[in-house]
């Protein structure tokens, strides 16, 4: 198997081990082959800009590997974070089936694989395989759901702290290995956004990040070494979230 | 936020203007027209509806509750479909749809609606296309809210 950033490239989607878990990726022999003849594969470096807002549909990502985040402007010119993508996610969805703009900025987060398929390709591929369509339809539905969650969250004022516990126990959901190995006590997970990015995805300053977080370990909620964090008291983080 | 969604006039609804014209005409042997007066909810949060539903006229409020205030993502005038996301995925609605006035609305049932889903997959495209369309309403809602977030003291 081909290698690139240390990414094992997965260049075949009918031998993909990941696609029966993928929501939009688990399609018909005849589907996946023909989704094989259409995509491109390509491995990017941190980083990059796989399209900018407001730009012109060309078509979509499927995130094969790594993450990425989807960002917008706002008026003072700030990058605003709106969610990170995980493997699996079809990115520019929505723009490419209406033929409308792209509505966020997408910028990888670590090395990324994604299959680009243009956007005339991927619409004969829906109207072709009725598979196609159904999982496009699930992937919207599952996107609106998302989407209206987000809205519920945001209809609660919450403070700077409680977002940010927030987070954490969302990335606490998916612990490293080593918390299900031995399946107790601290969470250990792995944080690969930098201050600046969770001030971003918060809207709030860096400061302000590095002030909670301080915080937080001061009252023994947390530890930090590097990018591996230890939720030591997941109840408080969940009590400040409630409260 | 209440702005109005921009709906396909030309072929009536934002479904119907995507499909041809064979499914359009089986589709229209399935509708009923009933008249919702103001006020009364056209769709639910958490109560599956068992139809599909095209706006014919009037306006509906669209939001979504939450635990301390609705949340408004804008009003919709006549064109646009409400239901789909129910329809396809057999999921409650994460929305409230309330007319402001009296509305005249298609309904089609959601069992027959499947059932020529089933026969016509290739319809799955208008579907995309009005589950887009939902999206898009809600996307842009976060994105204006995360664009006037202050950043915070604590």
């Amino acid at each position: 198997m081909a290698m690139a950033y240390n990414l094992h490239i997965i260049e075949n989607c009918l031998k993909c081990t990941f696609r029966e878990q993928r929501l939009f990726c688990n399609l018909s022999r005849e589907a996946l082959t023909k989704l094989q003849a259409i995509k491109a594969t390509s491995i990017y470096p941190k980083g990059t800009l796989l399209c900018l807002e407001g730009q012109p549909p060309r078509g979509i990502y499927v995130l094969c590997a790594g993450k990425a985040k989807l960002s917008t402007t706002s008026a003072e010119g700030k990058s605003i974070i709106l969610r990170i993508a995980e493997p699996g996610e079809v990115l520019g969805l929505t723009a490419a089936v209406s033929n409308t703009p792209y509505e966020a900025t997408i910028e990888t987060m670590e090395p990324t694989q994604a299959n680009f398929i243009s956007q005339s390709d991927f619409v004969h591929f829906l109207q072709e395989f009725p598979d196609v369509g159904m999982k496009v339809a699930q992937q919207l539905t599952h996107n609106c759901k998302c989407a209206y969650s987000e809205i519920r969250s945001l209809g609660l004022s919450n403070s700077v702290p409680e977002k940010i516990a927030k987070l954490i126990l969302a990335w606490a959901e998916h612990p490293i290995e080593l918390h299900r190995q031995n399946g107790g006590g601290e969470i250990p997970i792995r944080v690969t956004l930098t201050q600046e990015e969770i001030a971003q995805f918060v809207g709030t300053s860096r400061e302000t990040v590095s002030r909670v977080l301080g915080e937080f370990r001061r009252k023994g909620w947390l530890r930090i070494k590097g990018s591996t964090w230890n939720i030591v008291n997941k109840r408080a983080l969940e009590h400040l979230v409630t409260t | 936020m209440n702005s109005t969604t921009p709906v396909a006039k030309s072929l009536t609804n934002e479904l119907y203007a995507s499909l041809p014209c064979e499914i359009r005409e089986e589709l229209e042997k399935l509708e009923r027209h009933v008249m919702v007066p103001c006020g009364q909810r056209l769709l639910e949060f958490g109560v599956l509806p068992q139809q599909l539903m095209i706006l014919d006229s009037g306006m509906v409020e669209i939001s979504v509750p939450s635990a301390e205030a609705e949340v408004s993502l804008g009003t919709a005038g006549p064109g646009k479909v409400f239901g789909m996301r129910a329809a396809v995925s057999g999921e409650t609605p994460e929305i409230d749809v309330t007319p402001l006035e009296d509305c005249e609305v298609t309904v089609i049932p959601r069992a027959e609606f499947l059932t020529v889903l089933q026969n016509n997959p290739q319809m799955y495209f208008a579907v995309a296309k009005v589950l887009s369309a939902d999206l898009k309403i809600a996307d842009q809602l976060i994105r204006n809210c995360a664009r006037r977030t202050p950043a915070r003291k604590i």
